[in-house]
Parts: structure tokens; C-alpha cells; sequence
């Protein structure tokens, strides 16, 4: 065994004793909430079709097989947070919830208390309100200017997650592949997504990596009904 | 009148939703909706900002559990030691020590950026979590967040640090392949209007 092997040997070991776990963009989540309905896969936020809009996308309960009939829990609701000053605590939040098939979002408005706990403030200015889509046909819906969508999609994350679990694995001393596969292709997931005017979204400031862009960051939460 | 009347009473009793003749001119529409129930108070079980963190970086499923139900104003202070030293651990099992990255980033900056789980947007910028020009102002539905991580992670100032290199030139590549898993977006073709996401598979 030449020095290069032991030394691969070496770093498998080492990488197994770390124990890591790099699993998929959230897909994978902690124990306590991996594979619940409380699971959040993935956030994007990216410029809308209209360039005056930013889109908003929160998926969760990932890795569904086609055909699946899962769906949102009425006990949980998500909740986008943006902050408009870079401290790190929400400005302005954005709730979605389901009731009998409908998905019910209110905001983006300022919420009375911030953190782990979260009420819903049903007088909020921002209403809707959009039928949830279990089909191939996008249900939408829009008021404000704000448009809405829930309802089954195809996962658009793609990792080669198993060949990542075979390099942590010891199965894999060369890493990753080229090219690799798309554990991802063919699965569902459940989404949540909203475009929202920018003027609704609040202020910005500095990009704290110091790039001078003007940003404001955005986060999403999985709440249960206590 | 007093036919109407009835009509009426008996339309609020029965819930009826459509039209009613109240007013004699068939005009009324009448939409009675169950009242939905949105009180209580709901407590956070999972958090996400940027693709990949908690997951990537703490290393024990308590870390995992905590990070999720950590503010993220506290996630700094809580976890940016963490995450360094798991980072450090990374390098460590590979033989090698932390490189700053293609950003200059040290290890304590990056793991500092980082530690705080949330996702920056540029309303007024291009959106994207990089792509080679702007970095971390959004992400898009094809952004590459898996090699973006890992080039910033593992790629050092080249960006290309381990990345299956032949050193010794006998054709058996020397170094893992790291910085990229080989797959890239060229499967996912999004929507370019709303809501963007394809539709599911098996239906």
C-alpha cells in the first residue's frame, strides 16, 4: 500500500470519526424534525418575472415518489421572515397556512412579537388566498399585486447525495463523480411560493459581506400549533 | 315581502351559498364561508436561510436540533465556534488545514458569515447565490448551491483546491474530488413565469 492510499485511508477514517453528515441543501434535517411535516427542504428568493417583484419559495416534506398524496399539515404554519436592517430579527413576516384545500396567507405585515413563537394576525392589510394545487395544473391566485401558489411541484434541488454518503462512508476515496447523479430527479416536494412587489418588502442596507449591494435577508420558519 | 322575508331567513339558516331572491332582482350573491380557526400560538420547529448549514456544519443531531430552534440574531454567538471547529475537523481528516477561500475569506470569517442562517436579496440586483460576478443576493431555482458551498468550503484560493488532480501523473487521480458532485442544473427546467416550479412527476 503506497503512502497516498494510506493517507486516503486516513482521511475516510478521519471523516467518519467527525461524523459528518453533509446531506442535502435542508432536505435531510435534524432528528427532531427530519421527515415530519414540520421539514423545510429549501428557500430561494429570486427576481420575478416582473423585475419589480422578488419571488419567494419555501418547500417542505421532500424526497416525495411520484404519485404521493401527501400533504400540508393544518398545524403547521410557515412563515417568511425579512429583515430590513441586518440585525437579524424580523421586520416584516409573511404567514401560510392550510385550511380544508386552501392556502391561507397573511402579510408581508410587521408582527407584534418576534422569535420562536408566532400568532397569526388575521386583520393584517395583506390578505389571499390560493386553492391547493395537487395536479399538474399550477393553481394561482393574486391580490396586492402579490401572487400566490401552493401545492405539489417537482423538487428542483439536485445533489448526488448517495455519493456523498459513500465518501463519508469509506466507499468513495476518489469523492464525488464526474459526472454524478441526481438523487433528487424524480421527486416531489410540497411549495409554498409568493411574489411580492419589492415597495411591500421593506428597506434595505449594506450587504454585510461588504460587497456594497443593498440586500435584506430573508429566512423561513416551520411553526406547530401548540 | 313577507314571502322574501322567509327566503331570506332560511338562506342565513340553511348556509346557502348562491343566489338568493332577498331583493327581488336575483342579483344577491351570498357567499357564507365556515369560520376558519387561525388562533393559538405556533412554535418553531425548523429554520432555513441558506442551503446546506445546519446539515454541513454542526455535527452532532443536538447541534442539528438546536440550531433549528435558535433565533438567528443568536445564532452567531451560539454556533460560530461550532461550525469552525467542525470546519477545522474537516480539513483535518484530509490531512490539510483550512485555505482561505476564493472570497479571502479565513476560516473564523466564513464560519461567521455562515453561522447566521439567513439568506441575503438584492431587490435591485441581480439574484443569485453566486455566479461568478455577484455572490450570496439571492437564490435562484438553478443556482449550483451544492458546488458553491463546496468550492467555498473545500477549494481554497483557487476555488479548485481538491478536485481529483493527478499529482504524480500515473493517471490515478491523487486528490478526492471535492469541489463539485458532478451533477449540474441542466436537468431542471423552471417555468419563467409564475410559479416557476415545474410540475410534479406521476401525475
Amino acid at each position: 500500500m503506497n503512502r497516498i492510499k494510506k493517507t486516503k485511508l486516513f482521511i475516510i477514517g478521519g471523516l467518519l470519526s467527525i461524523g459528518i453528515v453533509l446531506m442535502a441543501a435542508d432536505h435531510l434535517d435534524a432528528p427532531a424534525v427530519g421527515g415530519t411535516t414540520a421539514d423545510i427542504t429549501d428557500f430561494y428568493a429570486f427576481e420575478g418575472a416582473n423585475s419589480d417583484n422578488t419571488v419567494l419559495v419555501a418547500n417542505v416534506q421532500g424526497l416525495l415518489a411520484p404519485g404521493s398524496t401527501a400533504e400540508f399539515d393544518e398545524n403547521i404554519l410557515v412563515e417568511i421572515n425579512i429583515d430590513n436592517d441586518g440585525d437579524l430579527v424580523e421586520d416584516l413576516i409573511i404567514q401560510a397556512i392550510p385550511r380544508n384545500g386552501t392556502m391561507y396567507f397573511f402579510g408581508p405585515y410587521r408582527p407584534s412579537v418576534t422569535g420562536l413563537n408566532s400568532t397569526i394576525n388575521e386583520e393584517a392589510q395583506y390578505l389571499g388566498q390560493v386553492e391547493i394545487s395537487t395536479g399538474a395544473n399550477a393553481i394561482s391566485s393574486s391580490a396586492n399585486g402579490i401572487s400566490y401558489f401552493a401545492g405539489l411541484r417537482e423538487d428542483p434541488f439536485f445533489f448526488d447525495s448517495s455519493q456523498f454518503n459513500a465518501i463519508i462512508g469509506g466507499m468513495a476515496p476518489n469523492g464525488f463523480n464526474n459526472p454524478g447523479n441526481d438523487d433528487f430527479d424524480g421527486t416531489n416536494i410540497l411549495s409554498i411560493v409568493v411574489e411580492v412587489p419589492n415597495a411591500l418588502l421593506g428597506g434595505t442596507f449594506s450587504h454585510p459581506a461588504g460587497t456594497g449591494i443593498q440586500v435584506f435577508n430573508t429566512w423561513v420558519e416551520a411553526k406547530r400549533k401548540q | 315581502m313577507k314571502i322574501n322575508s322567509i327566503k331570506c331567513i332560511t338562506a342565513t339558516l340553511l348556509l346557502v351559498i348562491g343566489l338568493t331572491s332577498c331583493n327581488n332582482d336575483d342579483e344577491g350573491i351570498i357567499i357564507v364561508e365556515p369560520t376558519l380557526d387561525f388562533s393559538g400560538t405556533f412554535a418553531q420547529e425548523d429554520q432555513m436561510g441558506r442551503p446546506g448549514i445546519n446539515t454541513v456544519f454542526s455535527a452532532t443531531p443536538d447541534i442539528e436540533n438546536n440550531f433549528n430552534v435558535t433565533i438567528p440574531s443568536e445564532q452567531g454567538a451560539a454556533f460560530q465556534s461550532l461550525f469552525e471547529t467542525q470546519l477545522a475537523g474537516l480539513h483535518s481528516a484530509f490531512g490539510a488545514t483550512y485555505e482561505n477561500n476564493i472570497l479571502n475569506l479565513d476560516i473564523t470569517t466564513l464560519t461567521t458569515v455562515l453561522a447566521s442562517d439567513v439568506l441575503q436579496v438584492a431587490p435591485d440586483a441581480p439574484t443569485t447565490y453566486f455566479d461568478g460576478t455577484n455572490v450570496l443576493t439571492g437564490r435562484t431555482l438553478t443556482d449550483d448551491v451544492i458546488d458553491v458551498s463546496l468550492i467555498l468550503l473545500f477549494g481554497g484560493q483557487t476555488g479548485d483546491r481538491f478536485n481529483g488532480q493527478d499529482i504524480n501523473n500515473d493517471g490515478t487521480p491523487d486528490l478526492p474530488i471535492l469541489v463539485t458532485d458532478g451533477v449540474s442544473a441542466a436537468g431542471e427546467t423552471p417555468l419563467d413565469a409564475f410559479p416557476y416550479l415545474e410540475a410534479p412527476h406521476g401525475i
